[in-house]
């Protein structure tokens, strides 16, 4: 287990990829939204955010924090687009939210069939991030490098 | 689950366990999932599954 607090990072650096994690660190609502509707996401403080980025240099890893902050800290929230969307294409970071997160390559950037699946690089396929009490699990990404870094000031 | 501002998504929502709930207080219906659902109108926890 690694140990995680709350107002700290978890970056998981691959060859080709990037993984940044945060717990929600307290019980809490989020939205997700559709253009059809909207659905509440009720979240424990345990649970984790995870932002997967296409890229390992220091851009990705602000996009990667930037994304993670506007989520938990500016309770923006998260937009589904409609299939087919030409914006879909474009996406260099993703997002998942939940207890367990499991990261795949076999699903198309941005279409997110199951709650805990998270598209990723080829490189983390497979690989299974949990959130447990104080701190984070990760399984099958015993070669990847990981540090922590500030995220907030609680 | 998906993402925000510019890491949007394609999330096939219909695939996911979403709950129907009234709140009791101020009698607001939602969409909801997880655990200790409260209402996004008044944030009241006395809420039911429809």
């Amino acid at each position: 287990m690694i140990p995680l607090r709350n107002n700290e990072m978890l970056l998981v650096h691959g060859n080709s990829g990037t993984l940044a994690v945060v717990k929600v660190g307290a019980q809490r609502q989020f939205f997700v939204d559709t253009p059809e509707s909207e659905i509440m996401l009720a979240m424990g403080p345990e649970e984790l955010l995870v932002a997967s980025g296409f890229g390992t240099d220091e851009q990705i890893v602000n996009g990667l924090r930037c994304v993670l902050y506007m989520i938990r800290e500016v309770n923006s929230p998260l937009i589904v687009l409609p299939k087919k969307h030409p914006a879909s294409a474009r996406l260099k970071i993703v997002v998942s939210a939940g207890e367990r997160i499991v990261l795949s390559c076999e699903i198309t950037p941005g279409t997110h069939p199951e709650q805990h699946l998270l598209c990723g690089t080829k490189e983390f396929d497979g690989a299974e991030i949990l959130g447990v009490e104080g701190g984070v699990v990760l399984n099958g990404l015993e070669w990847a490098k990981y540090e922590k870094r500030g995220f907030s000031s609680r | 689950m998906c993402s925000v501002g510019g890491g949007d998504f394609d999330l096939e929502i219909e695939k996911i366990e979403v709950e129907r709930y009234r709140c009791n207080n101020c009698g607001n219906k939602f969409d909801a999932m997880g655990e200790k659902v409260v209402c996004p109108s008044c944030q009241s926890e006395n809420v039911v599954k429809l």
